[in-house]
């Protein structure tokens, strides 16, 4: 069989993405990831007035818009040089944990895992019970998931006025005094969710769930009773084994966190790495982890839709100049191409766990290597880290508290805000002057991971791991899509 | 046979595709079934491979696949210079194929404000344009005259994102073949024909001009933190969000998403004012008796109120 290009136009990604393969005797011999959409938010931003950001940047994204209110306010936090009170960082984290927790179960479910459910396996024992958990709209798994996550988002309209695309958080806080019920309220609704994830998903205890530090754990955690194995994540574990998904969509093997959700000064949470984060910042190359330092983050256009530039930029520096060649140059994405110290860089739950020193996730990789396996298991497995500590700081707020700290009228000065959303790091630049933005550039999780290639001609993340992948059936290259699903790619973000 | 629907993002953020999954009572998959509506293609929830969504598609434009409800989110991305070249779906611009399916569905709703009038971005290079509205001037991408093949003009469900019920209500109005009344935006008077502001548990804060300067209290938002709850219309307050709240209601000042030129080209959180006095004021409020009742209702303001002693 001899090389041959086949494109991909791919669904049940947020918004629009075409991937596209070069395939060589049945193996992936190169890759092309692109971002088809521009909406030119960072120039709509400019001139506006010094607050708009966290009005318009939420609207980058349906799905995060929560995290995007994070970054655009710790941007303006910078700005004003304000620390907001420690119960304003509590809620703060509340919501945006809420967020993840709901956004990485509702990707598993909804989205990754109906890749189970496509043709190419429908010769596999597990295709039937696949089909009775994550056929679309009507599979068992399907139902739930849709019913209790928007059960767990109330949470954050409780306290954000709705979800998606409220502007509560502010420099120097939040604008909402919740009450004890509402606090109340959120501790039910938590409680609520939690029942039901450890019922369906993982079938056992957050608790028992943690004491699974490897992988011998995990294999006698999924042999040790009913409910392990007929769980989504049992069945999750069986069926990706069975069809190799351990074994495919490797990447450059280099993780970053920027670090994210700060801890209040008076909580009884503990980071790790002395850091004032619950997720640390790193970055992973080649196994050992180095400080992170936000100076190293530079952004490329050479295979980009934008004004050529030499080399990478640094986003107080970055500049948005759409240039719209069509099909006929080397560019061919309206993401630009995000790099740290030069590196291609992965971002996600799968990088915030190995750099936060999660044992599972370590032994996983050292034994097989990152893949989507272990990619996408990292994703359905954070709500056990995470709950308890929402719990912990909901109990910690005291209602009717000090929750904004008010920083004036804001007249001149930059800043940055650095957090993750659900997909990973995301960071917002801001300049001010005269009371209006002068500046503004933001760089979403899936810039990273779907980034094109660099100045350099270094493929992107998404674009490395599919290289080297073995192709069955080029009409039906379900591969792709699950090395593509496992890093949650979410294009509306990053076509920004 | 089946109702069927096709959901297209143009120049979106999947805000309003999320609403969907927010649906309450009956929830999405329950109204799909009552309504027996089969969703043919939703970009971010179908399980079908690209080849049956080039076949899917052919067959609409054959008229082989009948199409009752055409779902656009997001604005339709004209740009650069009117080649829309800024949103493509194959190399090709994206909104060659919203002017291809509307031509084959019997109705066609722009849900949210991108949609329905442009949004973010109308004011841009982008040139996004809402498909019969380019914010408040009709015409937009599918021209004034624009009707669907039963007759109908686009209908408009502004709101960023829309209001999940009212999506619900117009899917279901329309399976149900019932008539729907439009105000001059083309939006359904059921859910546009009252203020954000109506139902704010600010109200009495409000009536007896209890303002804020500032973020972080229980008082009203409109004098000077740009709350634009008495100039917007939708139903926030009524419907409510995700079952509980509203912006307005836990103190982020309304930022009238759903009025047509949303988003405005002045800055948010601070309210345009002449002598302490808004601007712009309630909708069709005198001035004169305005300025009149409220220094009349501040003088009246209970101490309660002034201390800030009644919850919201």
């Amino acid at each position: 069989m001899s090389k041959m290009k086949i494109n991909i136009p791919l669904n049940r990604v947020e918004g629009d993405l075409e991937i596209s393969v070069d395939i060589d005797n049945g193996i992936v011999s190169d890759a092309w990831s692109s971002g088809t959409l521009y909406r030119g938010f960072e120039k709509i931003l400019l001139g506006r007035g010094a607050m708009d950001g966290l009005v318009i940047t939420p609207r980058i994204c349906g799905i995060c818009s929560t995290s995007h209110l994070t970054a655009a306010a710790k941007a303006l936090d910078a700005v004003v040089k304000v620390n907001p009170p420690p119960d304003a960082i509590r809620i703060r984290n509340i919501v945006q944990m809420t967020e993840h927790i709901q956004s990485d179960i509702r990707h598993a479910f909804l989205m990754f895992a109906v890749d189970f459910v496509n043709q190419a396996y429908k010769k596999s024992p597990l295709f039937e019970e696949a089909v009775r958990r994550y056929e679309p709209f009507k599979g068992e798994t399907v139902i739930q998931t849709i019913k209790e996550t928007k059960k767990l988002i109330e949470i954050i309209a409780i306290i954000g006025g709705q979800w998606p695309h409220s502007s509560y958080m502010v420099p120097g806080g939040i604008v909402s005094v919740p009450s004890a019920s509402d606090l109340l309220q959120c501790r039910l609704l938590l409680n609520q969710y939690r029942n039901w994830y450890e019922k369906r998903i993982i079938g056992c205890s957050l608790e028992r769930f943690k004491e699974i530090i490897s992988v011998a754990d995990l294999n006698a955690w999924l042999e040790e009773c009913n409910s392990h194995w007929e769980s989504d994540l049992g069945f999750y574990i069986r069926f990706t084994r069975a069809m190799g998904l351990d074994k495919i969509g490797r990447g450059h093997d280099f993780l970053l966190s920027y670090g994210s959700l700060d801890l209040p000064s008076d909580t009884k949470i503990k980071g790790s790495k002395d850091q004032n984060f619950l997720i640390p910042s790193g970055f992973i190359n080649n196994k050992s982890i180095d400080e992170f330092n936000s100076s190293k983050i530079t952004e490329h256009v050479a295979y980009s839709w934008y004004m050529d530039h030499e080399g990478g930029k640094h986003p107080f520096d970055g500049e948005t100049k759409p240039y719209a060649t069509g099909n006929e140059s080397r560019k061919y994405s309206w993401s630009k191409a995000p790099r740290y110290d030069g590196f291609a860089a992965e971002t996600g739950p799968l990088a915030e766990m190995v750099i936060s020193g999660n044992k599972l996730i370590d032994d996983l990789i050292t034994c097989k290597g990152i893949s989507v396996f272990v990619r996408e298991l990292a994703r359905i497995i954070r709500s056990i880290e995470l709950i308890p500590i929402i719990e912990t700081w909901i109990s910690e707020v005291s209602c009717n508290g000090n929750f904004y700290k008010s920083p004036g009228e804001i007249i001149e000065g930059e800043g940055y805000g650095l957090t993750h959303a659900s997909r990973g790091a995301l960071g917002h630049w801001v300049k001010i002057k005269d009371g209006k933005i002068l500046h503004y550039q933001i760089i979403t999780p899936t810039a990273w991971n779907a980034s094109p290639r660099d100045s350099d001609g270094i493929r992107g993340p998404i674009e490395e791991a599919l290289v080297g992948t073995p192709v069955q059936d080029i009409s039906n290259p379900i591969e792709v899509g699950h090395i593509v699903r496992s890093f949650d790619v979410c294009l509306v973000c990053t076509v920004h | 046979m089946s109702r069927t629907i096709y959901w297209l993002q143009c120049g979106a953020c999947g805000g309003d595709s999320m609403g969907l999954l927010s649906m309450e009572s009956p929830d999405i998959l329950e109204l799909l079934k009552l309504l027996d509506i089969e969703i043919l293609w939703h970009p971010s929830l179908s399980n079908a491979k690209a080849s049956f969504h080039r076949s899917l598609l052919e067959a609409i434009f054959s008229g082989e696949q009948s199409l009752d409800i055409l779902c656009v989110e997001g604005s339709v991305i004209r740009g650069p210079g009117g080649t829309g070249m800024y949103d493509t779906f194959e190399g090709k611009p994206k909104k060659d194929l919203v002017g291809g399916l509307v031509k084959h569905a019997k109705a066609v709703v722009a849900v949210g404000t991108c949609a329905s009038f442009g949004g973010i971005g109308s004011d841009g290079e982008i040139e996004a344009t809402g498909l019969q509205f380019l914010k408040r001037n009709k015409g937009g991408f599918l021209g004034a005259e624009f009707k669907t093949t039963s007759g109908l003009p686009v209908i408009n469900l502004p709101g960023c994102p829309c209001h999940y019920d009212v999506l619900a209500g117009i899917l279901s109005s329309v399976c149900y073949g019932m008539p729907i009344p439009l105000n001059q935006y083309n939006s359904p008077l059921e859910w546009y024909n009252m203020l954000i502001h109506q139902g704010c548990v600010r109200n009495e804060y409000h009536e007896y001009r209890v303002e804020e300067p500032d973020f972080g209290d229980k008082g009203c938002l409109f004098f000077h933190m740009g709350c634009r709850g008495p100039l917007s219309y939708g139903p926030c307050n009524k419907l409510l969000w995700n079952k509980r709240s509203s912006k307005t209601r836990i103190g982020v000042p309304c930022v009238g998403c759903t009025s047509p030129d949303f988003p405005q080209n002045y800055p948010f959180f601070k309210t345009r004012n002449i002598a302490g006095i808004p601007i712009e004021l309630p909708d069709g409020i005198d001035r004169a008796h305005y300025l009149a009742y409220k220094s009349m209702a501040a003088a009246a303001a209970p101490e309660r109120l002034k201390k800030r002693q009644t919850n919201i």
